[in-house]
């Protein structure tokens, strides 16, 4: 069993370089997307499925009245209890014993219900077009970098954060790190606090935010929906057991039959010699 | 841990040995190491171990190649009939010069005795090195603080042996590490550590297609090479003795270039 690991991204300390945008693309091979002009220097409106971590820039009033400009790593929070593996009909999301959450490529069908059930919005569907044109999708997301994880390397753009503001490491320590680091702050930030939202079972990227959640377009109390429970933990399963049932059916059918038949058979058979 | 061409049992024995080393260092009495930090003699390149007194203990030295006999043994019982008989070679005047030609690395030596006593070549080099190296370890621990710059061509301050691996530390800092005495200390990143060549056009560095973290700096003025790892991308990191070992693909790749671990000056007419 490997460790748990979880990414801590302190928000107070990124200057907004972008540098984790492009150690992401550059790691996993992902292409440059023509984006048109937001308003400000954040690039992207959110993540894509090939901008798999955008940096947001938000501008924010606080409570003095005074200006704010805020910054954060936006990217796949890898929930505990995730709604997108719950509700894929093809199992093709998966956790990994690192804490992360991956896609199976090759299982997923792009039916797109990971996107829509994902209480962040950080997964995304990518178009592609087989040799007989025929077009099909796939979802995509931040992986935490997990092959790189299985090397023992920290995910890319951790590795690349020059401001420090993310780490990676045990849980339980990086949590405690995120705690501490809010009580260093709440001077400056009254609001800041940790996210590490429980109703989706807690999380693998752990921010300290300097405000509120919904200042960075976040959730309050991000839940996995009940529809995705209702589907995995008890549809699915009722579902296998109801196929168990109607197995077991086929087979009792089966043995009735073979001797139904027999009882046929040895009718006919004595039909034959009458 | 970064994938390896070292196996895993392998990588295993090491990481036992580590252990070992550790708890031997734990039972020499730090007393019985006398640093002398003569800055001159250090300036010049001489290492900091051998201007050091040391007491020996004799008695502690016997033991340890004993338990290392014992683990070789236990993790490949094969080694059994070749290891046996090293204890009854062994008396308090073979360990002492055991000591004294392991510490200036006397391969030499070291054939001619496993010749003279019918062993096999590598065995009494390797007993007598890693036994040796928990004292040299805690010299390196001693005069740590007094140690920020190697001596190029002088290889490690502490223990003398040629540097061949650096990691990168904090904001990209070149930090030379050894092996063999866990010593380490800072560099620029744009100096050959063996011939102290600050030509940028004669430093290249070779990369291995997929490996993300390491680089081989090699030096077209000496010949000579170090790894150099950029641990900061590691999650949770290993001993300096641990990344030579698995970064050894590297040492073949450099050789194979044309390369040398310790370099040597191109001597034209």
């Amino acid at each position: 069993m490997a460790k748990e690991y979880v990414k801590f991204v302190d928000v107070t300390k990124c200057d907004g370089c972008k540098a984790c945008m492009v150690a992401c693309k550059n790691w996993n091979d992902l292409p440059v997307e023509e984006t048109a002009f937001q308003g400000s220097a954040q690039s992207h409106p959110k993540t894509t499925a090939d901008t798999w971590n955008v940096l947001q820039y938000i501008e924010h009033e606080n409570a003095g009245g005074g200006l704010d400009y805020l910054f954060r790593h936006s990217s796949c929070f890898h929930c505990t209890d995730a709604a997108c593996e719950k509700v894929c009909p093809e199992n093709a999301i998966s956790y990994t014993d690192f804490g992360s959450v991956v896609i199976d490529q090759d299982k997923c069908v792009g039916c797109g219900y990971c996107v829509q059930n994902c209480p962040f919005e950080v997964i995304s569907l990518k178009e592609y077009k087989d040799k007989n044109g025929k077009e099909y999708r796939k979802a995509h997301k931040c992986t935490m970098c997990t092959d790189r994880l299985e090397e023992g390397l920290q995910p890319a753009c951790v590795t690349t954060c020059h401001t420090g503001a993310m780490e990676f490491g045990d849980k339980e320590a990086m949590i405690r790190k995120a705690e501490k680091r809010v009580q260093e702050i709440k001077g400056r930030y009254p609001n800041a606090q940790v996210y590490n939202p429980q109703g989706v079972g807690g999380t693998h990227t752990v921010y300290v935010l300097a405000e509120k959640p919904s200042v960075y377009g976040l959730p309050e109390n991000p839940k996995v929906p009940t529809s995705a429970v209702a589907w995995k933990d008890y549809a699915q399963p009722i579902g296998k057991m109801m196929l168990g049932a109607t197995t077991m059916a086929l087979v009792g059918a089966f043995v009735t039959n073979k001797l139904f038949n027999k009882e046929g058979k040895e009718q006919d058979g004595g039909g034959s010699n009458e | 841990m970064i994938k390896s061409v070292v196996s895993k049992e392998y990588q295993n024995l090491q990481k036992e040995i580590v252990q070992l080393q550790e708890k031997w260092k734990r039972m020499i009495d730090p007393d019985t190491i006398k640093p002398n930090l003569d800055k001159a003699a250090l300036a010049a390149g001489v290492p900091a171990a051998a201007l050091a007194a040391i007491d020996f203990e004799i008695s502690l030295f016997l033991q340890w190649v004993e338990e290392i006999t014992a683990l070789l043994i236990e993790s490949s019982p094969n080694l059994k009939p070749k290891l046996a008989d090293i204890g009854s070679l062994l008396n308090e005047e073979t360990a002492i010069r055991w000591i004294e030609e392991a510490f200036s690395f006397n391969s030499v030596y070291f054939e001619r005795f496993a010749e003279e006593n019918g062993l096999e070549p590598w065995i009494p080099q390797f007993l007598a090195e890693t036994a040796l190296r928990p004292y040299l370890q805690l010299v390196a621990e001693k005069v740590q603080p007094e140690i920020d710059r190697g001596v190029p061509g002088s290889g490690c301050p502490v223990c003398g042996e040629p540097v061949r691996l650096a990691v990168l530390e904090d904001e990209g800092k070149k930090v030379c590490q050894c092996p063999r005495c866990l010593a380490h200390w800072n560099a620029k990143r744009l100096e050959c550590s063996h011939c102290g060549n600050e030509d940028y056009q004669k430093i290249k560095f070779l990369t291995i297609e997929g490996d993300a973290v390491s680089q081989i700096q090699v030096c077209e003025e000496c010949n000579g090479y170090i790894k150099i790892i950029d641990t900061r991308q590691y999650i949770e990191k290993p001993s300096a003795a641990m990344i030579d070992l698995n970064s050894i693909h590297l040492d073949f790749v450099a050789q194979e270039n044309g390369f040398s671990s310790a370099g040597e000056k191109k001597i034209t007419n």
